[in-house]
């Protein structure tokens, strides 16, 4: 005697969403999507190195030609600051306390990118004492986005796995791939509100060597406060 | 409800010769009344407190004495002792339901309220429940009942067993149709009653047996009276206490045809109502197809629903992930132009060292070039002195 399938799962098999063929034209579709997301991450990526080398290229010129000319070449302000939290939680008041939450620094050596513009040195003027904070260079962009680059997925915290997931985000603002991120976030572009808001905040780790005293900004040999250029050593040693 | 008109037939037996269907009758409306074994429970719970009888303790007992306290500073506890002295009695407590001959806590009194009123709806409910239940095979086997030999189930007989008188006639008809293992089995579990009953005129306990259904006594009620576990009743008046022992559904019942048919007039089904107790309908089930699993995979739900999500296993797990700057599988998925930027970045370094070697040659041999050059120089210096020399030694000789 044949084996009675029973009416319902015979029904079940018929139904479009579960049948074979359906599933394997979406496996089809993504791998398709896979390949061209990665096809354009390649192409973009060649794209963005050659436009980091001519921007700096670009600025030494501009500094040899204002020596040559005996005056000085003033380089346009920076738009990107990073940011670490370098004091815990007890014992800070109010205003930078909430500051502190806004900037989603919420726990100590927590990083995250910010856009500089008046009103956001404004809110850096007050928690100076709590963080320290710099102008990274693309290389430090890009490490920290590597390495310790968390998605926020679903409300959820999910370290960047594949080109796709950034892809599934950020597509409507033409953010496909990891490059096309850093660059994002590293020129300060139009969508970096959405590229920096996918990122969840950086959690480093204490820096390989220490601190010498975060009571103290960074002019008085302290820790905390602007160190400009200086971020990137240090984030060097705490990525 | 129209759809519970579907009514099954059921086979009428004879009560002796061949176990042979002479007959088919539709099973009544209230064998498809919902089993409800909550209602049951409640109902019955309720309704075996209303043949109890009052009891209670003596209100004098523990108080006749005039026992009083001592009061304090006598290194006695403060309890009632009974006075006066002379006897072992004298100055024990007393009173107290801890005393030894003390009263009890909370003397029972015969005002308690042992009977019970339960909703007529309620009973009603209960026994169409319990009678839906004798029909079900499973529920009649678990409450214990020996029904493997019987030709079918709900059993309904001829009407002539109602003329039974004799009891030897009865006990044939049980062996006949396949009952009287039932009643072997009360026979064989007869026994004394474990506790104080025993002596309280309860001395055995014995199992409950078939129930005989009957709608007129032609003399079935004597003849089936002697016979351990065997309980016979009228179809009008169907007790629960009965109808479930111990509140657990599905009694055997041995119907009789008029008291098989009877059953849809005393009970009704759902569009007519019952004859007997007036205003009363069977009651409705709260669900009518209750294969939910049937229900949910039928067409008529399936089209309607939304597609099935599909899991995330994209993100599902918590990805481990190695650093992309130590494995360079992982980094290529992130970045594939990497490869080719390290590669790029080689022939750069490469391309400058050759260039800051030239260089370093062409200054080098620059240098080189310098140093050879004074050197020469140095020498000419060297010679043009030594001529001056030759010409003091001469004088010196003068």
């Amino acid at each position: 005697m044949s084996k009675q399938v029973p009416e319902t799962i015979k029904k079940q098999k018929k139904r479009s969403f579960n049948s074979k063929e359906v599933k394997q034209e979406k496996n089809e579709k993504r791998t398709k999507l896979l390949k061209e997301i990665q096809e354009k991450a390649y192409k973009r990526a060649e794209k963005y190195e050659k436009e980091y080398l001519e921007q700096d290229q670009k600025l030494k010129e501009l500094k040899q030609k204002a020596l040559k000319e005996g005056s000085f070449y003033r380089e346009p302000e920076p738009k990107l600051a990073f940011i670490i939290r370098i004091r815990g939680i007890v014992g800070v008041p109010p205003k930078p306390r909430k500051i502190l939450q806004l900037l989603r620094l919420r726990r100590i050596y927590s990083g995250v990118f910010i856009r500089l513009n008046k009103s956001s040195l404004r809110m850096l003027h007050f928690i100076d004492p709590y963080v320290t904070w710099g102008y990274p260079d693309v290389e430090t962009v890009r490490a920290l986005i590597y390495k310790r680059g968390h998605a926020r997925v679903n409300h959820q915290r999910k370290i960047i796995d594949s080109n796709e997931m950034i892809y599934d985000k950020l597509q409507k603002y033409d953010i496909v791939c990891m490059e096309d991120l850093v660059h994002e976030i590293f020129t300060v572009g139009k969508n970096f509100k959405h590229a920096n808001s996918f990122l969840w905040a950086f959690k480093l780790k204490p820096p390989v060597g220490g601190f010498s005293t975060v009571k103290k900004s960074f002019v008085n040999k302290g820790e905390h406060g602007n160190r400009e250029q200086y971020i990137n050593t240090l984030v060097k040693k705490m990525i | 409800m129209t759809t519970q008109q579907l009514r099954p037939i059921v086979s009428v037996f004879p009560i002796k010769g061949k176990v042979k269907t002479i007959k088919q009758v539709p099973l009544p409306s209230v064998f498809s009344a919902p089993i409800r074994p909550d209602v049951v429970r409640f109902v019955h719970t309720n309704m075996a407190k209303n043949n109890r009888q009052a009891h209670a303790v003596s209100t004098t007992a523990g108080e006749q004495t005039s026992a009083t306290s001592w009061g304090t500073g006598r290194a006695v506890a403060r309890i009632p002792r009974v006075k006066g002295s002379g006897t072992g009695r004298s100055g024990q407590a007393a009173f107290g339901n801890m005393c030894r001959g003390g009263r009890m806590y909370a003397p029972k009194k015969v005002w308690r309220k042992w009977h019970r009123k339960i909703n007529t709806n309620q009973k009603r409910y209960a026994v169409c429940s319990a009678i839906a239940a004798t029909a079900v095979t499973p529920l009649v086997m678990s409450r214990g009942h020996r029904v493997n030999k019987l030709p079918e189930l709900p059993l309904v007989v001829s009407d002539q067993l109602q003329s039974l008188t004799k009891t030897r006639q009865a006990v044939k008809f049980l062996k006949f149709i396949g009952a009287y293992r039932d009643v072997e089995k009360v026979i064989r579990t007869k026994k004394t009653r474990v506790g104080q009953g025993k002596y309280r005129n309860r001395r055995h306990v014995l199992r409950k047996g078939p129930m005989v259904v009957y709608a007129r006594n032609l003399g079935i009620k004597k003849a089936f009276r002697n016979i351990p576990g065997v309980e016979t009743a009228s179809v009008y008046t169907l007790n629960l206490l009965k109808l479930a022992p111990g509140s657990q559904m599905g009694r055997f019942i041995i119907w009789t045809e008029s008291a098989f048919k009877l059953l849809e007039d005393i009970y009704g089904s759902w569009e007519k109502p019952s004859k007997f107790k007036s205003g009363f309908y069977l009651p409705r089930p709260v669900m009518v197809n209750t294969d939910v699993e049937r229900i949910i995979k039928s067409d008529q739900v399936q089209t309607v629903l939304r597609n099935r999500r599909p899991r995330s296993r994209k993100y599902g797990k918590k990805i481990q992930r190695a650093d992309p700057y130590e494995d360079m599988s992982v980094m290529l998925k992130l970045n594939p132009y990497y490869k080719t930027k390290l590669q790029k970045q080689k022939e750069l370094e490469e391309k400058n060292k050759e260039e800051r070697k030239e260089i370093v040659d062409k200054s080098r041999k620059e240098y080189e070039d310098w140093l050879y050059f004074s050197e020469e120089e140095e020498e000419e210096e060297e010679e043009g002195s030594d001529e001056d020399r030759e010409i003091e030694v001469l004088s010196d000789e003068n």
